[in-house]
C-alpha cells in the first residue's frame, strides 16, 4: 500500500514537475497549492480558485460515500463550512480556505463521491470560487508548512 | 510530554431527542471556544427513529403517520449513517470531543468508538467485531449490537454511538436498520446468559471503556445533570 502511494505520488510529481521527498506513510502535498489547517487545498488562478480536500484529509476520513455540495451562486467565507463529506457513518464539514462566490460545483461527485478519495487534487475537486479578497491567501499555508503541520498532527497520537 | 487529558461525563437519564440535539449544539460551541474540556453525554431516548444527512427515509417501512400510534418520534439529523432506532434500554453515548487535539480523523475516531463497544461487550463474554467495509458498527456474528452515527464540525464531534442493552427489538422491524437489509439486530441481553447488573452500572462500564479507548488521563463524573438539562437556552 505504501509502495503504491509512493509510485502514485511520484507519477503526480513528475507530471507536475515538482520534487517530493518520500517518508514512510506521508501523504501527497502539492507544491503549487495553498492549504488551510482544516485540510482543504486551494488553487488560485487569477481571481478564480478551485477548492478540494487534501490527500491527508481523505486518508483520515475513510472511503467517501457522499458529498453535500453548496448551491452555485452562494457565497463562501474563509474558515466557514460550505458543505460536507460522509465516510464511515461520519459527516465531516468542509470549510472554505477563501471567501467569494461559488461559480461551479463538481457535479460528478453526486454520482461518484469516491473521486474525493481516489483523486483528491484532480477529479475530486469540489467547488470553483470567484475570490472576493485575494489578500486572504496570505493566511494560508504553503506546501512546506502544510507538510510540517500534517506531521505534527499525526504525531499527536 | 503532553498535558493530561480530561473527560467530563454527564449522565442524563432519559432525554427527548430534540433536547439532546440542543444540548449538543451548545456543548460543541463551548468546546470549539475552549470553554469546556472534552465532554461525554450518557443517556437514553424515548422511542425515536432518526435519519442521517442523506435522508434515506425509504428505509422507514411504515408510514410516518403510523409512528405516533406506536409511540415513536422521527427526526432528521446532520449525522452520518442511515436510519436507526433509539429507545429505552439502549445505552447512548454522545462524545463532544476535539479530534484536532489528538490528531484524529473521522476513521480513527469511529474505529475507536467501535473498539469501546467491543471491549464493553467482552466484559460479558460477548465476542463482538467491527463491521466490514460499509458496515460501520459493532456486530456479533451477523447480528448488529452497536450503531454509530457521527457529525464532525470544525474538528469537534457530536452524535455518537448506541449500544443495545435490552431494547424492544420489535421497533427495528419497522426500518431497514442502517440501510442494511437481511441482517438482524441483537442486544446484550440476547447474546449473553450472564446476569446483567443495573443499567446505571452498565452505563458506567461502557463509559469507562470509551474513556480507556481514547486514553483519557482523568474522568470527571459530573453529579448534577440539571446544570446541563435546565439551562435557559435549552428548552
Amino acid at each position: 500500500m505504501a509502495l503504491t502511494l509512493m509510485l502514485a505520488s511520484s507519477r503526480i510529481a513528475s507530471h507536475l514537475r515538482i520534487s517530493l521527498s518520500h517518508r514512510a506513510f506521508s501523504s501527497v502535498v502539492l507544491k503549487d497549492l495553498k492549504y488551510a489547517d482544516s485540510h482543504e487545498w486551494v488553487k488560485i488562478e487569477g481571481n478564480k480558485a478551485t477548492v478540494g480536500i487534501t490527500d491527508h484529509a481523505q486518508e483520515h476520513l475513510g472511503d467517501v460515500v457522499y458529498v453535500e455540495l453548496p448551491d452555485v451562486g452562494r457565497s463562501v467565507s474563509q474558515g466557514e463550512s460550505f458543505g460536507a463529506v460522509e465516510s464511515v457513518k461520519a459527516t465531516s464539514d468542509i470549510n472554505s480556505p477563501i471567501s467569494g462566490k461559488v461559480l461551479q460545483v463538481n457535479k460528478d461527485l453526486s454520482e461518484s463521491p469516491a473521486l474525493v478519495t481516489s483523486s483528491p487534487y484532480e477529479e475530486g475537486w469540489i467547488i470553483k470560487v470567484e475570490l472576493s479578497d485575494a489578500g486572504e491567501v496570505k493566511k494560508l499555508m504553503d506546501s512546506d508548512k502544510y507538510s510540517k503541520f500534517c506531521e505534527e498532527e499525526d504525531a499527536k497520537h | 510530554m503532553r498535558s493530561p487529558r480530561t473527560l467530563e461525563v454527564w449522565r442524563l437519564g432519559t432525554v427527548n431527542y430534540l433536547k439532546s440535539l440542543k444540548i449538543q449544539d451548545k456543548l460543541v460551541s463551548e468546546r470549539k471556544a475552549h470553554q469546556i474540556p472534552d465532554t461525554l453525554l450518557s443517556l437514553e431516548h424515548p422511542p425515536t427513529y432518526t435519519l442521517g444527512k442523506r435522508r434515506t427515509d425509504h428505509n422507514l417501512l411504515i408510514p410516518q403517520s403510523e409512528l405516533t400510534k406506536i409511540g415513536a418520534e422521527l427526526h432528521y439529523t446532520q449525522r452520518g449513517g442511515d436510519i436507526t432506532f433509539h429507545g429505552p434500554h439502549q445505552a447512548i453515548l454522545y462524545p463532544i470531543i476535539s479530534l484536532r487535539s489528538i490528531g484524529f480523523g473521522a476513521r480513527n475516531y469511529v474505529e475507536t468508538l467501535e473498539r469501546s463497544m467491543i471491549e464493553f461487550a467482552s466484559m460479558y463474554g460477548v465476542k463482538a467485531r467491527p463491521g466490514n467495509k460499509c458496515e460501520t458498527g459493532v456486530w456479533v456474528g451477523d447480528r448488529k449490537i452497536g450503531a454509530i452515527g457521527v457529525r464532525i464540525t470544525s474538528g469537534i464531534t457530536c452524535h455518537g454511538l448506541a449500544f443495545n442493552i435490552d431494547p424492544d427489538l420489535k421497533y427495528f422491524e419497522h426500518i431497514v436498520p442502517c440501510g442494511i437489509a437481511d441482517k438482524e439486530v441483537t442486544s446484550l441481553r440476547r447474546e449473553t446468559d450472564a446476569l446483567l447488573p443495573s443499567e446505571e452500572v452498565i452505563h458506567k462500564q461502557l463509559i469507562t471503556c470509551l474513556a480507556n479507548a481514547f486514553s483519557y488521563d482523568d474522568v470527571v463524573w459530573k453529579e448534577d445533570p440539571s446544570v446541563i438539562l435546565d439551562t435557559k437556552d435549552v428548552e
